[in-house]
């Protein structure tokens, strides 16, 4: 797998550079700011982009506007943004236009190996990426009459899987139950919390962290 | 020159009873003489009364003096009169046809009469002796005409005959204030004094009438003639036809710039006076022209008797118009007056121009007080204008009491006339007024330091947040980096000591970055900086320890200290919330004329404390924070610092 790294802070960009070289990631492209990054894209095509989300000039959301850029010119190359805040609201402006081969994950997650590596496959097999911990923060929203207590133990164990942006073959495999069994869990909970989406589409993620923010 | 042929007439043509010619207001006449007396009104001081008493000793004074020119007057008129209808009876235009004694007598009648009316007004004392000189003046030719009487009378007349029109352009360059304001009115006025003085003074001296080719009336009279230099005489009388036409001319410039340059208000102040010395000035040049020609001022020549007759209607109007500006005037005192009564109500900021205004039919108006802390002019309300600067139309009145200076007023008008009008009252309500512009200002002021303070807390909160994240949060993401590798390399060794204190060593500072991630984010939610409050609350809502609704959320941005302030507020009514074990709470955040309005509402105790910080925050930024038992709405301008 071909990675180019953009991250501003040298050190957390050589880290991640040695942890993927270590892991036989071939980096074929490193970028401390936008710039950089969309000229290593362009000219390496590699299979994803590892994207902090502040960087310079203004260290405000520029990650987010070249992710966005990139999905759109080249929609062969993952887009998996670094980022400090547990902040939904990027992580689902970030799936707004492009929910397919996104990600957005905590940055202190990528120094555990596995995750990373388990990260950028997903991404590549056209999954979505959501950062556990927004997920599991969202689902203990307090609310006042709480929908998620019609759904059973395992249905909410469904749900945060699917929020996270795996695929019911991929959920199938983290709960060792069969996709079938998968697929009729998905059925139900969409149909509990009357979510219109498709159940099998790239939008359900987008759709389950919206419902999961409103109600 | 004359362009007459002078032999024709080288004798007297009248050799008596034949007045002078000089009917009508032209500088001097012909026909003159001998030492002038000092005809010339260097004039009084700006009459400016004091007070009281000494003010009505001179009223009174002001009474017996106004009677006794008023007789003078009357008696000057009456000779005239005489006279025409005597010995001026082909030789003055009064004695010409009835029609020519009714102009000479309304003419001269009416700057009598304006004259008497406008000293009753103590402040234009000099413009009314003006008046009433100019008045006298006029029937001077007629009183040339009186052979019967003792010559020094009708040689006296022909002096004084020459006054009339330094007199009138003195009166109608001074109106309306008193002063002749401009440089050039005040070049024309002074020289128009200084050509009537001299020429009256070699014509008294060195003209013989009898030599004189142009004398039409009394031509033996002139009791101060030194020596007859005929060829002198006629040629100050050329000369001084010609300056007639020059001053006819000047006036003319003068008046119409005047009434170009000002203001409509100014306008119609001006133009009763200022139009018909344009008519006069016309009539005064056309005569000069006319006696180029004819040398001898034959009152039955139709075109000479018919500039006669819009010259003594141009001096009425003018009259009637200096009279109608003095009552204008007075009765705007009246209206000032009538302000002063009713400041004892405490006015509202701005009650004052706007009632000058209305008393000065003046909508222009307008006051600037002197801040002498701020050194800057401040409307009533505070609020700093610029430094009031006279222009074309507008003139500029600087106030002051006690020496400090007050207030500059901006109006109509030519001339400092306003402060005059005011009264101390006025001039008291003015002060205070000034003092009310004063806190307001400093309010003002107070008001943009606090909002700095909280704009700047806030700055620094943000650049804290953004701190944390490039420095201490990316130290503990290295140091977590390195325990990992460390904890690898303990794994390969085979050290298991190590390693577990190294999973220790990673849990702790995976432990520290959580909590610096959200000690940073309760200093300043970097989402709120960047994607505004919709977002930042949402994030809000999720971690809040009670149900939190949204109901509306506004996305339009603000500047950053309103969105800081309207954020803080829901974050602290929340918290508050939930202090008082509320279920839950529901926020709205709603644009609305330019304001952002907040409302938090839970289902909570009754609160006890009020949320005092809060308020000075929203305070601070110009809002307002109003605080219920279970509901909090805050209004802050959405405008920007």
């Amino acid at each position: 797998m071909r990675v180019v790294v953009a991250e501003d802070v040298m050190l957390t960009r050589e880290g991640i550079t040695r942890l993927l070289t270590d892991s036989g990631i071939d980096v074929v492209g490193q970028a401390g700011d936008v710039a950089a990054l969309l000229h290593a894209v362009r000219t390496t095509q590699p299979d994803a982009a590892i994207v902090d989300i502040r960087m310079p000039p203004t260290h405000t959301d520029e990650g987010l506007v070249a992710a966005q850029q990139i999905r759109t010119e080249q929609p062969g190359v993952s887009v998996l943004i670094l980022s400090q805040y547990i902040e939904p609201h990027y992580a689902m402006r970030l799936l707004e236009d492009h929910p397919e081969r996104t990600g957005y994950l905590l940055k202190e997650r990528v120094f555990d190996v596995a995750v990373l590596i388990d990260a950028l496959r997903r991404l590549a097999d056209g999954e979505t990426v959501v950062d556990p911990t927004i997920v599991a923060r969202l689902i203990a929203r307090k609310r006042t009459a709480d929908p998620l207590d019609q759904l059973t133990e395992r249905e909410r164990e469904v749900l945060a899987l699917i929020a996270e942006g795996l695929s019911n073959r991929a959920i199938a495999a983290r709960l060792f139950v069969t996709e079938r069994t998968v697929e009729a869990h998905v059925k139900q909970i969409f149909q509990k919390l009357s979510l219109s989406t498709d159940p099998d589409s790239h939008r359900r993620v987008l759709a389950v962290l919206a419902h999961l923010r409103t109600t | 020159m004359d362009a007459n042929p002078r032999s024709a007439l080288t004798h007297r043509c009248y050799p008596q009873g034949g007045t002078v010619a000089s009917t009508e207001i032209i500088p001097h006449q012909r026909c003159h003489n001998q030492m002038m007396k000092r005809a010339e009104p260097r004039l009084a001081a700006p009459a400016r009364p004091g007070m009281t008493a000494s003010r009505a000793a001179a009223a009174r004074a002001g009474g017996a003096v106004r009677v006794a020119a008023g007789l003078a007057g009357l008696a000057v008129a009456a000779g005239a009169l005489a006279i025409a209808e005597g010995p001026g009876r082909a030789t003055t235009y009064a004695g010409s046809s009835p029609a020519g004694a009714a102009f000479t007598l309304s003419a001269g009648l009416a700057l009598i009469a304006a004259g008497l009316i406008i000293r009753l007004d103590p402040g234009a004392r000099r413009t009314g002796d003006l008046a009433l000189l100019a008045g006298v003046t006029w029937f001077a030719p007629v009183w040339v005409a009186w052979q019967d009487g003792p010559p020094l009378v009708p040689s006296l007349a022909m002096v004084a005959g020459g006054f009339t029109f330094p007199l009138v352009v003195h009166l109608v360059l001074a109106y309306p204030d008193g002063r002749v304001g401009s440089a050039p009115a005040r070049a024309l006025v002074t020289a128009a004094y200084a050509e009537a003085t001299l020429a009256a003074a070699v014509l008294a001296l060195f003209r013989d009438p009898y030599l004189d080719p142009g004398c039409l009336a009394n031509c033996n009279v002139n009791v101060f003639l030194v020596h007859p230099v005929p060829s002198l005489a006629n040629a100050v009388e050329a000369a001084d036809r010609w300056f007639a036409v020059a001053a006819a001319a000047a006036l003319t410039a003068v008046c119409s710039a005047r009434l170009a340059a000002a203001s409509r208000p100014a306008r119609r102040r001006i133009a009763p006076v200022a139009v018909p010395a344009i008519a006069l000035a016309a009539a005064v040049a056309a005569r000069a022209i006319a006696l180029q020609q004819t040398t001898v001022e034959d009152p039955f020549n139709p075109a000479l008797f018919t500039i006669f007759a819009v010259a003594s209607a141009a001096v009425i109007a003018i009259a009637g118009g200096l009279v109608a500006g003095v009552t204008r005037a007075r009765a705007e005192r009246r209206a000032i007056a009538r302000i002063a009564v009713n400041l004892s109500a405490a006015p509202a900021p701005g009650a004052l121009q706007s009632a000058l205004a209305e008393a000065l039919h003046d909508p222009g108006l307008q006051i600037a007080y002197w801040l002498p802390g701020a050194r800057w002019y401040a409307d009533a309300t505070g609020q700093k204008v610029p430094e009031p600067a006279a222009r074309p139309g507008r003139t500029v009145t600087r106030l002051t009491r006690d020496g400090h200076p007050i207030a500059a007023v901006t109006h109509a008008g030519t001339g400092p006339g306003l402060e005059g009008h005011l009264g101390p009252a006025i001039v008291l309500g003015l002060e205070n007024e000034r003092l009310q512009a004063e806190l307001l200002a400093q309010l003002d002021q107070l008001r943009a330091s606090r909002a700095r303070i909280v704009e700047t807390a806030d700055a620094e909160r943000r650049r804290l947040e953004r701190d944390l994240h490039d420095g201490a949060q990316q130290r503990l993401l290295a140091l977590s980096y390195d325990i990992r590798l460390a904890r690898a390399s303990a794994e390969a060794a085979g050290h298991t000591t190590a390693r577990a204190a190294l999973t220790t060593a990673a849990e702790q500072t995976q432990g520290a970055l959580e909590e610096l991630r959200e000690l940073a984010h309760g200093i300043y939610p970097a989402v709120l900086a960047e994607a505004g409050i919709a977002p930042a609350l949402a994030t809000l809502a999720d971690t809040a320890p009670l149900p939190v609704n949204i109901l509306s959320a506004d996305a339009r941005r603000c500047p950053a200290p309103a969105e800081a302030a309207a954020y803080f507020t829901v974050a602290e009514a929340v918290a508050d919330a939930a202090r008082r074990g509320a279920g839950h709470a529901t926020v709205t955040v709603i644009h609305d004329g330019g304001r952002l309005i907040v409302t938090v509402a839970d289902d909570g105790a009754a609160r006890a404390a009020s949320l005092a910080a809060l308020a000075d925050r929203v305070g601070a930024l110009g809002g307002s924070l109003l605080i219920e038992p279970a509901r909090c709405r805050a209004e802050i301008p959405c405008a920007s610092w």
